[in-house]
């Protein structure tokens, strides 16, 4: 039978445990974000993104593309999401397509996607990533610090501890592709102008 | 009611506007201001959910990518909306995610949410409204947006309503008044006006007055003219009976002059005849008297015999002539009254007709003390008659019983004269007061028949009565009253 003293003791203890895992926890945490690493939890909310963006992108009319049967995010490189991104997307559809979450192995088979997303772990492979998809109708999305800058559609960004997110129109111009007003509305800085018949 | 009824017409009728435009327009007041008001809600709230709608549209992606600036940015947009006090989006979870107050309003208080699958719902809070509206993309709830507005623009509009009705109140009144007036002018004027003309036709009885006709041509135009019509007809009616009688007075007016002069004149002239008579006839009894007296011894018997007839037919005569006279001093003499004693005179006739034949036997009785207020030469005329028939009618009786007495009934003192003589038939005791009727043979009883004449005149000029009860045989009985006009 365990005395008071020697229980409260005990809590004492582990109380103590608990409180240096945290301080563990937070510095690596810190240690991550001075690094410019995205943390974690930040790929949830990417993966939430990830999966929104759907809803405010439509091809235009005049694009030749067969339309596919299901909606497809794929994932090219190491997915930071994973699990995440499939309990979102799971028995959802977007334009009255179900979603399908793929993990595509190259730039080929990413160009029969709807939206992409390149993994930070392509490094310089990134604008050959995006080369190779070139003018498909794919929304290509990155979080890697030039993304835009090799061409990429939209690249994530953390500010003030919120992640957020840059267009670059001129890139999304070149193919059938068109972003909604809302979405724009709400990125943190968008590049280029929208084509005047892509107007909502 | 019972004070409406001490009103005129238009009085009531003006009451009667009055009440009717008015329970009309606060009735109508009341329900378009219901109905305004009613409208107006839902108005607002319709208003409201669009702007709610518009909010929660725009915020879709602020709500998706996390967006709080970009929901506090649109949420600003409602700085232009200044009834909305302020307004709250709330993320799926119930958590705020931007909110917005507009200036100088305390802080939004969220008391109430939507409840999972309501799309849109609202609460009234006091004076305000508050509105909550659900955010969704392709099906799935992202969160909802609340809206607090004022409703002060309800009570403003009620208000504007209230002054609007009573200012059409006020209108109505005035014209209620108007119309009453012309009312007063068409209808009620030419009541009044008849109403007062019957009143002066019925009080003063002067049905020459007309009531003034109304200008217009309605059932009260006809009413006044009928009643003019009346009217004229009761005018014609009255001026006709008035007619007959002043000819009926006048008719008789002249009857009367006519008799009264036929009077004057027979009176005149029997009087005249009587008196002048009298003179001859003295001749006549004075010749009669000197052939009796002075050579009854040459004259043969039937000569004597004639000379008697003589004598007594100028007897006869002068004793007509002298109840002629009576006759007419009893019409056309003065009449003088004094305090007389009826007994005293009746006694004094009754000893001078026993006198004349004192061998009859006869029971005279007087009642003494017949006090009467008359005039005493025309008294003796009566009682005179009177007890002179008495005692010509008990002539053929062996013993003559005549009474002269007086009784007090309800009328005055009644006098009478009784006998016991040839009384008459009761039928003609009317006809015994008449001159020159009667109901004997002068080969019966002698007489002029003028006496009772005489005696009725007399008494009637003293304004009494006089009247005759009796039978055939059983005597008779004259009663006359004099009624005392001592004391008036």
């Amino acid at each position: 039978m365990l005395s008071t003293h020697s229980f409260q003791a005990l809590r004492r203890g582990l109380r103590t445990k608990a409180a240096a895992a945290v301080c563990l926890a937070m510095a690596g945490l810190m240690a991550l974000a001075a690094l410019g690493q995205p943390s974690p939890a930040d790929y949830d909310v990417k993966a939430g993104y990830l999966f929104n963006f759907g809803k405010f992108l439509r091809i235009s009319g005049d694009a030749i593309t067969p339309r596919r049967a299901s909606f497809d995010i794929c994932v090219l490189g190491h997915d930071y999401m994973g699990q995440v991104l499939d309990d979102l997307a799971a028995n959802q559809s977007i334009d009255g397509r179900p979603v399908r979450i793929l993990r595509v192995a190259d730039a080929y088979a990413a160009s029969e996607c709807d939206i992409v997303f390149i993994s930070p772990d392509e490094g310089d492979g990134i604008p050959l990533d995006l080369d190779a998809i070139g003018r498909a109708d794919v929304l290509t999305v990155g979080d890697s610090p030039d993304f835009l800058k090799y061409g990429g559609m939209i690249q994530f960004v953390v500010k003030d501890n919120h992640v957020r997110f840059a267009v670059n129109l001129e890139a999304v111009n070149r193919t059938h592709l068109v972003l909604s007003s809302e979405l724009l509305r709400v990125a943190s800085s968008v590049t280029g102008r929208p084509p005047a018949e892509a107007q909502p | 009611m019972k004070l409406w009824n001490r009103h005129t017409i238009a009085g009531k009728l003006m009451r009667l506007n009055l009440q009717v435009t008015g329970t009309a327009l606060v009735l109508a007041y009341l329900a378009f201001l219901a109905y305004d008001l009613y409208t107006l809600r839902k108005d607002m709230i319709s208003s409201l959910a669009t702007e709610a709608g518009i909010v929660g549209e725009n915020c879709v992606t602020a709500l998706v990518f996390d967006d709080q600036q970009a929901a506090e940015a649109t949420l600003s947009a409602l700085e232009h909306s200044p009834h909305i006090r302020w307004a709250v989006i709330e993320r799926a979870d119930g958590s705020v995610f931007a909110r917005y107050t507009h200036t100088g309003q305390a802080s939004p208080d969220l008391k109430t949410s939507l409840r999972p699958r309501q799309s849109m719902a609202y609460w009234t809070r006091g004076s305000n409204l508050l509105l909550g509206s659900r955010i969704v993309l392709q099906g799935r709830s992202l969160g909802a947006v609340y809206l607090l507005a004022e409703t002060s623009e309800l009570a403003h509009r009620a208000g504007q309503f209230g002054l609007l009705s009573a200012l059409i109140l006020v209108l109505c009144s005035i014209i209620a008044v108007v119309a009453t007036s012309n009312f007063r002018l068409l209808v009620t004027r030419p009541l009044t006006e008849l109403a007062g003309t019957a009143q002066v036709v019925s009080r003063e009885r002067d049905y020459s007055i007309r009531a003034p006709l109304p200008r217009s041509r309605d059932e009260l135009a006809l009413l006044v003219q009928s009643f003019n019509e009346m009217l004229e007809q009761i005018q014609q009616r009255d001026h006709a009976l008035e007619d007959s009688r002043n000819e009926l007075e006048q008719r008789v007016r002249e009857r009367t002059a006519e008799l009264t002069e036929a009077n004057k004149e027979l009176e005149a002239f029997s009087y005249t005849v009587a008196h002048d008579l009298r003179g001859p006839l003295q001749h006549i009894t004075n010749i009669a008297f000197m052939l009796e007296g002075g050579n009854s011894a040459s004259l043969g018997a039937e000569a004597q015999a004639l000379l008697g007839k003589l004598v007594e037919g100028t007897n006869g005569m002068s004793a007509l002539i002298d109840d002629l006279l009576n006759l007419s001093r009893a019409t056309s003499a003065p009449i003088r009254r004094t305090a007389i004693d009826l007994s005293v005179m009746a006694e004094a006739i009754l000893d001078s007709l026993r006198a004349d034949e004192p061998l009859r036997q006869s029971q005279l009785s007087v009642a003494m003390g017949a006090q009467a207020f008359a005039d005493e030469g025309l008294m003796v005329v009566v009682l005179e008659n009177l007890l002179r028939n008495a005692w010509k009618y008990t002539s053929k009786i062996e013993v003559a019983q005549i009474e002269f007495g007086y009784a007090e009934n309800g009328e005055g003192t009644v006098y009478f004269v009784r006998d016991n003589g040839a009384g008459f038939n009761p039928r003609y005791a009317d006809r015994l007061f008449r001159p020159f009727q009667r109901l004997h043979s002068p080969n019966e009883f002698p007489g002029t028949g003028i006496g009772l004449a005489t005696a009725l005149r007399i008494v009637a000029r003293h304004g009494g009565r006089i009247w005759a009860e009796g039978r055939v045989d059983y005597g008779a009985a004259f009663y006359f009253t004099l009624p005392n006009d001592r004391e008036a």
